[in-house]
């Protein structure tokens, strides 16, 4: 557990958002301005060129590169909100001993950067609403005794839920926020791609 | 100076933005302008790197104010504050403003060295202008303004008014000076607002000849003054408005002396040698021509229509095709252009429609223009002093003379109520008409007599000088009395008033006692578009203070016939004189007809107006148009009386009516049956006719209500003095003849004037005699 796992989260995280950068976009057209799954996957090519070109010593440092690679490369709003969880999430893990409880606190920082960032509330229909639950059964999986893997599959299943949760709400952020009450009905492209991203991390760090 | 930073998704957006917002402020006092928009010059998005490295380079220790577009740019914005030195983030201010407006209002503020918050709160202010004219949310809540004591009241020349770049300007020499200044236009009564704010001097809305208050308070309060003074003075620093060519009116005598210029020869074309490059001089000679014809165009805001058309006739591409095939087979330039056009010409004159045939002088007008330019005569309109003789006087001619240079017109063609007779009388140019086929040297010193009806070549000069200066001394005289009432030695006061075409009508005008006759088609008759509601109110208000208040009387559009109006289309009718024209084009759709009753309502309420409704025949059509007005409160309300049956049937038609008012024009060429524009028959249109005015007595006698006359014949002060004696109270004039009219009326008495003579006669001549 290093580095590497990181590095291989993150490879795994661009190889996933471009098979599903199709389905994001369509999701995205649906009620917002059908690019999340190009920006993301713009974000992430990029982050994928920066590994094959730098070698990273330390997990912050890594996060924290990508972090400020997804902030001028993605365009959306997606941009500065996935930037941020990197950034404060590589800040956090800065100076200590990889562990699901230190881990767990640097996506605390990340998820509070997001919502610093964005200024959403549960039940807007954002990437919010997968984040949330997610870290309350990471946090209640490692209370149990869970190992790394364990945890981030709980908390995979957990935003799989929140996301599915955000069909029926009404988007009170973002572009979707202009539709009004036509956001009801689609799922939300943001709550996606925090799932996949989360799925990704348990499949990848254990 | 602050430094402005513009976040946008989309570089194009942002790059138009900073161009708009650039315009209004010289490059040497333009703030730095950074952008940060797209993630390329196409990919649409936000990069808060580039966000916060726009922000470096625009940064200034005066601070940087930052403006977005939506969504991300809002959150790339903020997470650029995190990647900045603390000390540079802390001055910098991420703005809610509109992007566009914020942006303008933000950059002028600025640019008169502002402090951020000033420019912050100016850009948040960005919207308040257009709120405010849209009426579409409640004006913004603002800081109620004091007027200063120390103030100085300036004009607005500028043709739009207060605009953007001149309020840009303004704003920058108020925040020059340590004052607080505000501006009051006086005439809406807006105001005060604080003249350092781009917006609220926007919301001001002050129009070209509106009178603004300026006020100002602080330490360099008269330097402040002096320098808005100074800046009105220049315009705003606008070039001044171009002043339509003929503004300036003639002597308005109707006695002239001159050398004759002759105009209606056709262009010598003996001296032309051809060339091997005739399709090229051709194409030169057109290009000069259409130059011509736009500076034309615009220049004659009142006749523009008249110019466009001969532009059109200019670029005809059938005919073209036809000279250019000539010039290929061998035939010279002017050769092959004016057997076209003359050959255009002729199917004009051979149409049964008089208004048609009357597009053949434009042919013609085209036609010798480009022939000019062929020949190198340098001047299109080459009549510039002197006495002009011409065949019949087509009314781009005389709109286009210079009226102060141009000693007086004659016209061969009898008839005084065509087009270009009434704009060359409307301008004060001395005009005769129907002098025939007398011959006339060019060059010959000739003169005339419109009172005596004479036309003489080589008169005795010593006479005539002496005539025009008993003339102008009569004039003269008139023009001083002017503002005296029109009241005749048997103690009859008749109301003169003033026809008005332009606003400039009412302004111009000498001692009339109101308006017989806005002409609302005239007064938009330049517009592609119809006017709005406001610009109409704008318009009466502005003719109504021109007119110190006293009661205007606006007809309502008064359009087919020979008077189209550009945004009101009609289909082609063979006989257009008797078929849609005045109230009967809005019985089928009126709604430019409403739209132009509630600007007139509008306008009651604030200054005294009549309205009258236009070619008038049934009881049915006053009802209808009464039911179309509505309330009438305070409003006084009439008809035109231009048809016979109209005035035959006049007591039925007035019996709801607080008014008539005679068109003579119309009633003359309707009861002769002579078209106006038909120089064959025009002569037996006269508006003496004993017919005619057998009408206007039994409409006097029979309409129940006051009388006006509005047509041509209330501008001829001996038909003044017998329209008065037949009972008429209120003679509607040109401008030029109004102070005539009113001095004959005082040195009348009705009494004497025997009309049952005239109403007797034989025909015109005859009422002339016993005038």
């Amino acid at each position: 557990m290093g580095v590497d796992s990181f590095v291989n989260w993150l490879r795994d995280v661009a190889g996933t958002l471009h098979e599903n950068a199709a389905y994001l976009t369509e999701l995205d057209s649906a009620i917002g301005d059908a690019d999340h799954g190009a920006n993301m996957d713009r974000g992430f090519q990029a982050v994928v060129a920066v590994l094959d070109e730098t070698s990273f010593d330390s997990v912050d440092e890594l996060l924290k590169k990508a972090g400020m690679t997804l902030v001028s490369k993605v365009g959306g709003a997606s941009g500065p909100l996935y930037g941020t969880f990197f950034l404060r999430f590589g800040t956090a893990m800065s100076g200590v001993e990889l562990t699901p409880e230190t881990i767990g606190r640097g996506l605390h920082a990340g998820v509070e950067g997001v919502l610093a960032r964005g200024k959403a509330e549960l039940g807007d229909k954002t990437m919010y609403d997968a984040w949330a639950p997610a870290l309350e059964a990471y946090d209640a999986a490692v209370a149990g005794g869970s190992d790394l893997g364990a945890a981030l599959t709980a908390a995979a299943e957990a935003a799989a839920k929140g996301r599915d949760a955000t069909v029926p709400l009404v988007a009170r952020k973002g572009r979707a926020s202009y539709l009004g009450e036509r956001s009801a009905g689609h799922q939300d492209p943001g709550a996606t791609s925090t799932t996949l991203i989360l799925e990704s991390a348990a499949r990848t760090l254990s | 100076m602050i430094g402005i930073v513009v976040v946008s998704h989309s570089r194009p957006l942002a790059e138009a933005a900073v161009g708009l917002a650039a315009e209004m402020v010289a490059e040497d006092k333009r703030p730095v302008i950074a952008v940060a928009a797209g993630l390329d010059a196409t990919t649409f998005g936000t990069d808060a790197m580039a966000v916060s490295e726009a922000i470096t380079s625009a940064d200034s220790a005066d601070g940087v104010l930052v403006l977005l577009d939506l969504g991300s740019a809002i959150l790339s914005a903020e997470m650029a504050l995190e990647f900045l030195e603390p000390d540079v983030a802390g001055h910098v201010r991420l703005t809610s403003a509109p992007l566009v407006e914020g942006l303008v209002a933000a950059v002028v503020t600025a640019s008169t060295g502002a402090s951020l918050d000033a420019v912050v709160a100016e850009a948040e202010r960005g919207l308040v202008g257009k709120q405010d004219h849209l009426g579409d949310s409640p004006a913004a809540a603002v800081a109620p303004v004091v007027e200063a004591d120390r103030s100085v009241e300036v004009v607005v020349g500028n043709e739009h008014g207060l605009h953007a770049r001149p309020a840009a300007r303004l704003v920058g020499v108020v925040n020059g000076f340590d004052a607080t200044v505000t501006l009051t236009d006086l005439d809406t009564g807006k105001g005060p607002v604080d003249a350092g704010s781009l917006s609220m001097v926007a919301t001001l809305n002050a129009q070209q000849g509106h009178r603004v208050r300026v006020g100002a308070s602080g330490p360099q309060a008269d330097e402040a003054l002096a320098a808005i003074e100074k800046l009105a003075a220049e315009n705003f620093g606008d070039e001044p408005a171009q002043k339509a060519a003929p503004a300036a009116s003639g002597s308005g005598l109707d006695v002239a002396i001159g050398p004759a210029v002759l105009v209606g020869a056709g262009v010598d074309l003996s001296g032309y040698v051809a060339g091997d490059n005739e399709l090229g001089r051709l194409d030169d000679a057109l290009g000069a021509v259409a130059d011509e014809l736009r500076e034309l165009r615009d220049g004659t805001a009142e006749h523009g229509e008249i110019f466009e058309a001969h532009l059109a006739l200019l670029n005809d591409r059938k005919v073209l095709d036809d000279v250019r095939t000539a010039i290929s087979g061998g035939a010279s330039a002017p050769a092959a252009w004016s057997e076209a056009y003359d050959g255009l010409a002729e199917t004009f004159e051979g149409l049964e429609d008089g208004y048609q045939r009357e597009r053949a002088q434009d042919v013609r007008a085209v036609r010798d223009r480009v022939l000019r330019a062929l020949v190198g005569a340098t001047s299109a309109a080459p009549v510039e002093s002197g006495i002009l003789v011409v065949p019949e006087l087509d009314a781009a001619t005389a709109a286009t003379l210079d009226a102060t240079r141009i000693a007086g017109i004659a016209v061969r063609a009898a008839g005084t109520t065509g087009h270009g007779v009434i704009v060359a009388r409307s301008r004060g140019i001395p005009l005769i008409t129907g002098i025939g086929d007398v011959e006339v040297p060019a060059g010959a010193t000739v003169a005339f007599d419109v009172r005596t009806g004479s036309f003489e070549v080589e008169p005795d000069e010593d006479r005539v000088r002496a005539t025009i200066t008993e003339r102008r001394d009569e004039r003269e005289q008139a023009v001083v009395r002017a503002d005296e009432p029109a009241t005749t030695r048997d103690g009859r006061t008749i109301d003169v008033v003033v026809n008005v075409g332009v606003v400039q009508d009412a302004v111009d005008v000498r001692g009339a006692d109101g308006s017989g006759l806005v002409r609302t088609e005239v007064l938009f008759g330049d517009r592609r578009t119809p006017p709005t509601v406001d610009e109409q109110v704008e318009t009466f208000r502005a003719i109504a203070r021109a007119l110190q208040g006293k009661p205007i009387t606006i007809r309502t559009w008064d359009i087919g016939g020979d008077k189209p109006l550009p945004f009101l289309p009609q289909a082609k009718e063979a006989n257009p004189f008797l078929g849609e024209r005045g109230l009967r084009v809005f019985r089928r759709r009126p709604e430019l007809l409403r739209d132009q009753l509630e600007a007139i309502r509008r306008t009651a309420a604030e200054t005294p107006v009549h309205v009258m409704f236009p070619m008038v025949t049934t009881a049915d059509e006053v009802a209808w148009a009464l039911g179309e007005l509505g309330p009438r409160d305070g409003l006084e309300v009439g008809i035109m009386v231009e048809i016979p049956a109209a005035a035959l049937r006049v007591r039925t038609l007035a019996k709801d009516l607080d008014f008539v008012s005679i068109g003579t024009n119309d009633l003359t060429q309707y009861t002769t049956a002579a078209d106006r524009t038909n120089t064959a028959v025009a002569s037996l249109a006269d508006g003496l006719d004993p017919a005619v005015l057998q009408l206007i007595d039994h409409v006097v006698r029979n309409a129940g209500v006051r009388v006006a006359v509005c047509g041509d014949l209330a501008s001829d002060p001996q038909a003044a003095v017998l329209l008065a004696a037949l009972g008429v109270t209120e003679l509607s004039a040109v401008g030029p003849q109004v102070p005539l009219v009113k001095a004959r009326l005082r040195q009348a008495d009705l009494s004497q004037v025997d009309t049952v003579a005239v109403l007797a006669a034989r025909d015109a001549d005859q009422v002339r005699g016993l005038l």
